[in-house]
């Protein structure tokens, strides 16, 4: 009975809980700041489902019991077809735009995680001369405003003829500064003697990294796959910039149809908004537990 | 990369390079050493010339850029199969009207000209910077959209050419009957002041800025037109306002353009005649600056923040705000909004004056960058092309922007007239018509962008959020600022 009982008992039992003030003020902030950071995402959604009428008219909930409207699913579709159409692949741009971020992000997601497992070794694992000052170096380009780099980056894509190709889209962010400082924490919290016991086994450091750390750091390699995932279906201006065709345009991009002219159909752009977000959403449902623990470990948390 | 181009492309006070010099007189144009012979058939075209045959046999070099008539007769296209891409920030539904229009031409236009359409922002400042870069590269488009202030800047750099000898050639310019079907004022406002009148555009849109006002509630306040001085237009606003039921006479929209659109209306300018400074410091600027304070001050405006694109629209079509100052390209927009909001009667005028009409003529024209001078009389044919009656009014009629010629304006109304979309809008488009004699242009300089910062931030916001600042001071201390980036941009000669 008792081993039962030890068994069923928490690991860490937990303080008994005894209702302060201060734990009351804590909690209230924590639930307003949370309701703060969901407010617009519900806007976002009750737009989408809005009619112009409603949404002209500041009706803020226009459906039943309140008011007699039904929820406009047609927006989506209507959202699709205002974006236009894509006469190569005889389908919705919207499509060829969907097609464009998926390789877009997932090339940028391979790539970052490459570059950034093998620097962050480096910067992390390696005994090299230099090794502080380079990466305080590298620390320092995060500094650089995006704005400061877009035209030299748009001279470079023009000069090397990437102007207008995946390569544009691609490779100027197959390295991302945040990540290699992400996992090189991760990586230093990775104890000494585990890989003096791979030396002994005849490993070196391309094996040990490929065979221990990498199996070992997967929380933190998913937390970057999954930032940089964002970031690249979200990227907006250098798309724009960086391409001419409508063919070689990400989703994001789509969005600025809605915003040009003199008028802005709100209820459009909140539909193609929920519709672009929707994946990153999923994926983060998906791989949440993981990405939480990939944040605890690298030292970043608060 | 200069560093000028750099800060310019990512913030105010852009340092241009160093001009070229003006345009080369036609002898010294024909010096060898930066010409090239003409092809025989353009020789030939020049022997053509009516007078004095003997010096009309002349071998007529071309430089590039041309900069005479009788060297644009000269450039030969037979064969050259010329691609001209144009920059845009249409969106993709105009983007392929435009491709239609154009592929029209790439299949009529007797030298093989290809023409194609690119869309390369969402907006006039994307563009820029595109073009910005493209130009440090080497690679700029053969055409774009640029406003007058972003031309200069261009034209500073020896990017964009002179449009002038391409119009008067007499083998593929316009003729005195196209001159005069163009609106004169369209035309004239490409004329830039920093560059001894080079034309750095070419106009294929325009829009102006109106007063929209919710007939209905302005009749209810006691009135039964739009009022026509300031005072009256102010009283109305004041009248119509109800903080407590979020009513409010006018929407005060952060945009310098609003700020000089009633300079102009009472009698003032932004920038000198001769573009050598800024003069938004007089008595009109002080007025207007002293009125957008006294609006927020006695609550009869309301402030619409930056992030709410078109929130002045929106609030007026739920007749939330009594008066609007916004582009005429917005007309169908408005018409749209109001027929789904709280639709009421509608209409817009020109902005109240003090006597003396006027209005601030907007819309970007089409620039043409300095490749080949085949290149270019390409792209300038695209230009003439486009700005042709029936491409003129397809623009027009798919945009809600006014035509370029006087000969559109009967079908682009009678088109509007036919469409139930735009209702009673396409009467109120009617009346612009009369109002372009009246149009003024803002500020065709280079280095604009960063004033039209400076008007909203320490003019009119002031003025908004500050009940005790002295107006006076505050359109002072801003031209000062202003003259000081003038200077800064200026054109080295």
């Amino acid at each position: 009975m008792i081993e039962a009982a030890e068994r069923t008992a928490p690991r860490h039992p937990s303080r008994p809980t005894k209702l302060t003030a201060g734990g009351v003020a804590i909690q209230a902030v924590i639930v307003v700041a949370a309701v703060l950071a969901v407010v617009p995402f519900l806007f976002m959604v009750m737009t989408a489902l809005k009619s112009y009428a409603s949404v002209i008219n500041n009706v803020i909930w226009p459906w039943p019991p309140l008011g007699g409207e039904a929820p406009q699913f047609g927006n989506f579709a209507e959202a699709i077809q205002t974006i236009g159409w894509d006469s190569q692949w005889q389908t919705f741009l919207f499509f060829r735009y969907l097609a464009n971020s998926v390789i877009v992000s997932l090339s940028i997601v391979t790539g970052v995680l490459v570059t950034s497992t093998m620097a962050a070794y480096a910067l992390g694992r390696m005994e090299l001369p230099g090794k502080q000052l380079l990466f305080v170096i590298v620390l320092i380009t995060m500094m650089l405003p995006e704005d400061l780099t877009l035209v030299p980056k748009i001279v470079m894509m023009f000069n090397l003829r990437w102007y207008n190709t995946y390569f544009a889209l691609i490779v100027p962010f197959l390295v991302n500064v945040f990540s290699i400082f992400l996992l090189r924490q991760f990586f230093m919290q990775i104890p000494k003697d585990l890989f003096e016991a791979a030396l002994i086994d005849g490993m070196g450091h391309v094996r040990f990294m490929i065979s221990i750390v990498v199996p070992l750091s997967k929380p933190a390699l998913l937390t970057v796959a999954l930032l940089n995932f964002i970031w690249a279906w979200d990227a907006f201006k250098w798309p724009l910039l960086a391409t001419r065709d409508s063919n070689m345009r990400v989703l994001a991009v789509g969005l600025q149809q809605f915003m040009q002219g003199q008028g802005t159909q709100v209820h459009l752009l909140m539909a193609f908004a929920a519709m672009v977000i929707l994946p990153v959403l999923i994926l983060y449902f998906v791989a949440q537990r993981q990405f939480r623990e990939g944040i605890l470990n690298t030292g970043l948390k608060g | 990369m200069s560093v000028g181009l750099l800060l310019a492309a990512c913030g105010p006070a852009a340092q241009p390079a160093a001009p070229t010099a003006a345009p080369a007189k036609p002898a010294e144009a024909a010096k060898p050493a930066e010409s090239k012979p003409a092809a025989p058939a353009a020789q030939a075209a020049a022997t053509t010339a009516p007078a004095k045959p003997a010096e009309a046999a002349k071998p007529v070099t071309v430089s590039n850029p041309p900069t005479s008539p009788e060297m644009v007769d000269a450039i030969d296209l037979t064969g050259k199969n010329v691609e001209v891409v144009y920059w845009h920030n249409r969106p993709q539904k105009d983007q392929e009207m435009l491709t239609t229009l154009l592929d029209e031409f790439s299949k009529s236009n007797p030298y093989g000209i290809k023409a194609r359409a690119e869309i390369a922002g969402a907006s006039y400042p994307d563009v820029y910077n595109k073009v910005s870069a493209a130009i440090q590269a080497g690679q700029p488009p053969e055409i774009s959209v640029a406003y007058q202030n972003q031309a200069a800047f261009y034209r500073a750099q020896n990017a964009i050419i002179d449009i002038n000898p391409f119009l008067k050639s007499k083998k593929y310019g316009l003729s005195d009957e196209d001159m005069k079907d163009y609106f004169q004022t369209f035309l004239d406002s490409d004329l830039n002041p920093q560059f001894q009148g080079e034309r750095l555009g070419f106009p294929t849109q325009r829009s102006i800025e109106v007063m929209y006002y919710n007939a209905d509630w302005l009749k209810q306040l006691g009135y039964n037109e739009a009022p026509k001085d300031w005072k009256t237009w102010e009283e109305a606003a004041c009248k119509a306002s109800d903080p407590a039921a979020n009513k409010y006479g006018w929407a005060f929209r952060h945009d310098a353009s609003n700020f000089a659109s009633q300079v102009f209306s009472r009698g003032g300018r932004i920038l000198a005649p001769d573009g050598a400074s800024y003069v938004f410091n007089s008595e009109a600027g002080v007025e207007t600056t002293a009125m957008i304070q006294r609006m927020f001050k006695n609550k009869c405006a309301v402030e619409i923040p930056t992030s709410e694109r078109n929130g002045e629209q929106n609030r007026f079509a739920a007749g939330q705000v009594l008066f609007t100052f916004a582009s005429s390209s917005g007309l169908p927009f408005y018409q749209e909004a109001v027929s789904k909001g709280s639709n009421f009667k509608w209409d817009i005028n020109m902005l109240p004056n003090n006597g003396k009409p006027a209005v601030n003529l907007y819309g970007a024209s089409v620039s043409i960058y300095k490749t080949t001078p085949e290149k270019e009389l390409a792209a300038w044919l695209v230009i003439k092309f486009l700005g042709e009656k029936a491409q003129t009014t397809k623009w027009a009629v798919n945009t809600g922007y006014l035509p370029v010629r006087q000969s559109a304006k009967a079908d682009v109304l009678n088109t509007y007239k036919a469409d139930p979309k735009w209702g009673a809008a396409a009467d109120s488009y009617a009346r612009m018509f009369d109002w372009f004699q009246y149009a003024m242009v803002e500020s065709p300089v280079a280095g604009y962008d960063p004033v039209r910062d400076l008007i909203d931030k320490e003019v009119a916001t002031k003025a908004a959020t500050d009940a005790n600042a002295d107006p006076k001071k505050l359109v002072e201390d801003a031209t000062t600022k202003a003259n000081a980036i003038l200077k800064e941009n200026a054109p080295k000669r």
